[in-house]
């Protein structure tokens, strides 16, 4: 072996065993930045955590660009990949607040064996609402963490917590890395192009919560990629995986089910089209303009179908908002949706920073096909490019011409970031190959020092602007991308997480109560107890966060704390003991003192315990 | 000379399934998961098992479904396809009835049977096709 070729494979190992390191200490950072008392990661990560990312990032940009093995880069972009969908999994100790806790608290019933035939139980109030509601993303969710729960033997939390970022993570970024390579790009975009997925906040965000929604949209991804397979081959599989991606990406939610299936009918006609092309073009055209419609107006229309099976939101299709608000806003909403609205410069930019860019490479792309007909994933390219346009416009419509939607429109967002990610690489990809290529050509020789003394001080600084561009400025700016959409990704401002002390509570009631209770607090500490014992557990009731009869106990026991409310929430619920909760740091000071002293002027109220050094009070009742 | 472990080894002699090798292993590590949840409750245990449990099937459904791809995509594919079968049988056992530690653990035999049967059907069409 060649003396330089051993020295570079040296230096590449050298890298690696340094970016693993990163990669652990990384971790090591997360998990000393655990904290049981915060509203956003950020207040209380560690501050070495984003300048270690940032080398990590760096490194690994660097070993993307060598000659080292596809596979082995894989790996390297999964490890990174599932370290920066746990910051919520291994800061808080109970992950993000609400969402992903519901969820949570549901699949509790499914693990304890507290309700039958899945979360929608039977009877239900009609077949087709046992129909509905069996085919909620939900269930999927539920059987899979169960299920990943016994097999390792441990409490579901620990499952429903790091199941998301570690499947996202695994597999988001090979699904980017195939669907990249499908439209051309070559082994090193689109490994590329794995690693930049994690640059779009909103993909991060997805990544980093356990609920339905994030499990459909890596399927959707799948199903995406075997979509442009099928559209240019007669191979069976290709057909059946786009199929069966589809279906489980409904199975696991709504929306990415929806959107699977609505691409799977453009996939048809670009099919059709591309036979029928030959023969009659304009009939072809009509054929195809008309399934785009179709498939663009599917999503919305599906929101109305919905509607029809009795869902709790009322969707409608409505001009209220072209009439109330201002054009500018009207714009500003279907460019930039919630964005507009509370958010600094910085994270808008790093929102749609990405998409534009891919935008822009994409129609660039477009015009070079245009140019030669015969080009190579042309097909494949006016694929995306039709998907890309049905994201946006289903964006607007849901966005401007519509309301009572039961998600929030920015979710399609994700669709559009996975569309966007491989032609974001393929750009980069392309700068990085013509900067090399005019070093090439400029410079034949190989560049040694004593080559560089023959050059004149212009050539000197021209090649080593090109090598700085090649090694230092295009990773370190990618780098410094990746690192601060995490910032973006993960919220700023946040009510406070579910603390320590509210978990610890809840702990507490269930290791000693013997009989039946039921627990009246707020929404802060029904968060608490779906994470520990789920939500309306017939054995440590609490009631849903919705459910107005456990909202109006707890206002009243917080106006009069007496046996009274408790006797009835008692009766309720069918159980003999009743506890109330009352944490200083989600209803104030004032009212905190307040309500504890009333309570503890009450002879009938027992104090079980205070936790949090004060913060937080239990108080119980016994039926007689 | 010492022979070395690789996972391409690992992988030919589970897919080959020698006299239900693999499929009779993978049976036991479910009475393993079976028997921890009964008795041990260790997560140690649990990971062992879940680890070769995945291995084992995974590599049966990446085999049978995509041949051609290279170890890494073949492996990672037969965890996708693991996952997504799990999940499936899970859901249907769930609707059906519940999912407590008995039907777990018939959707954990279910899976295994499938993927088994998967692999040495889809072994003999790809080999004469």
């Amino acid at each position: 072996m060649p003396l330089n070729n051993q020295r570079s494979i040296r230096l590449l190992r050298i890298s690696e065993i340094l970016y693993l390191s990163l990669a652990v200490l990384s971790f090591y950072l997360l998990i000393a930045s655990r904290a049981g008392e915060a509203h956003t990661v950020w207040e209380v990560l560690n501050p070495g955590f984003i300048p270690t990312l940032f080398v990590t990032t760096f490194l690994l940009l660097e070993i993307l660009f060598t000659s080292e093995k596809t596979t082995q880069k894989l790996c390297f972009i999964i490890i990174y990949s599932i370290l920066i969908h746990s910051l919520f999994s291994i800061i808080i100790p109970a992950g993000d607040l609400s969402g992903q806790q519901m969820v949570l608290g549901q699949t509790r019933r499914v693990f304890d064996n507290t309700i039958l035939h899945g979360l929608s139980g039977w009877p239900t109030a009609t077949v087709q609402t046992f129909i509905l509601e069996m085919f909620e993303g939900i269930n999927l969710q539920a059987a899979l963490t169960t299920i990943f729960a016994r097999m390792f033997g441990v409490d579901i939390l620990y499952v429903h917590l790091f199941y998301i970022p570690v499947l996202w993570g695994a597999f988001v970024p090979i699904a980017s890395f195939l669907t990249s390579r499908a439209i051309g790009g070559s082994e090193k975009a689109s490994v590329l192009s794995s690693l930049l997925v994690s640059a779009f906040p909103y993909a991060v965000y997805f990544g980093a919560i356990s609920v339905p929604n994030s499990l459909g949209f890596i399927f959707f991804f799948y199903s995406l990629y075997f979509m442009l397979r099928h559209l240019t081959s007669n191979d069976s599989k290709a057909a059946f995986w786009m199929l069966a991606f589809s279906f489980f990406s409904f199975l696991a939610h709504f929306l990415t089910g929806i959107m699977s299936f609505s691409l799977l009918f453009l996939t048809t006609a670009l099919r059709e089209f591309e036979n029928e092309k030959e023969h009659s073009t304009t009939s072809a055209r009509i054929l195809l303009m008309v399934t785009f419609i179709i498939c663009a107006s599917l999503l919305p229309l599906s929101f109305i179908y919905l509607r029809l099976l009795g869902t709790s939101t009322n969707p409608v299709f409505t001009l209220d908002k072209l009439y109330e608000l201002p054009p500018s806003e009207i714009v500003g909403q279907f460019f930039l949706g919630e964005l507009l609205y509370g958010f600094d410069l910085k994270t808008v930019i790093l929102v749609i920073i990405g998409p534009s860019f891919a935008l822009l490479y994409l129609i660039y792309l477009l015009l070079k096909i245009k140019r030669n007909s015969s080009a190579k994933f042309q097909t494949r390219i006016y694929f995306l490019f039709a998907a890309f346009l049905i994201m946006l416009i289903d964006y607007g419509i849901l966005k401007l011409f519509m309301e009572g939607l039961p998600i929030n429109e920015e979710r399609l967002w994700v669709f559009r970031d996975f569309i966007a990610v491989p032609f974001v690489a393929l750009a980069v990809s392309a700068v990085f190959s013509s900067v090399k290529g005019f070093l090439k050509a400029r410079f034949t020789s190989r560049i040694t020092v004593a080559s560089l003394k023959t050059l004149s001080r212009g050539g000197v600084l021209q090649v080593f602007s090109l090598l700085l561009t090649l090694n230092v400025l295009i990773p370190g700016l990618l780098g410094v991308w990746i690192a601060f959409s995490l910032t973006a990704a993960y919220p700023q401002v946040a009510p406070l997480q579910t603390t320590w002390y509210e978990l610890e509570a809840v702990k507490f009631i269930e290791k000693n109560t013997t009989e039946k209770y039921v627990v009246i607090g707020d929404i802060w500490t029904i968060f608490a107890g779906e994470v520990i014992v789920g939500i309306q557990n017939p054995d440590a009731y609490y009631f849903r966060e919705n459910d107005k009869t456990g909202h109006d106990l707890f206002v009243n026991m917080k106006q009069n704390p007496s046996p009274q409310w408790m006797i009835q929430a008692m009766n309720y619920t069918d159980t003999t003991v009743a506890y109330f909760i009352i944490t200083e740091p989600r209803v104030g000071t004032e009212e905190y003192n307040n309500v504890v002293s009333k309570a503890l002027e009450n002879q009938q109220l027992r104090v079980v315990g205070t936790f949090g050094d004060g913060k937080l009070y239990v108080f119980s009742y016994e039926k007689a | 000379m010492k022979r070395i472990l690789t996972f391409d080894m690992i992988e030919k002699s589970v897919v080959q399934d020698k006299n239900f090798l693999g499929t009779i292993v993978s049976y036991s590590v479910i009475f393993a998961i079976f028997l921890n949840l009964n008795s041990f409750q260790s997560p140690l245990i649990g990971l062992m098992a879940f680890v070769i449990y995945f291995v084992i099937n995974a590599v049966f459904l990446g085999n049978a479904f995509f041949e051609k791809e290279n170890t890494f995509f073949r492996l990672m594919f037969g965890v996708l396809l693991l996952i997504m079968l799990l999940g499936f049988v899970g859901w249907l056992v769930m609707i059906i009835y519940n999912l407590d530690v008995s039907r777990f653990t018939l959707v954990l035999v279910i899976s295994t049977t499938l993927s088994s049967w998967l692999n040495r059907r889809m072994k003999h069409r790809n080999a004469t096709e």
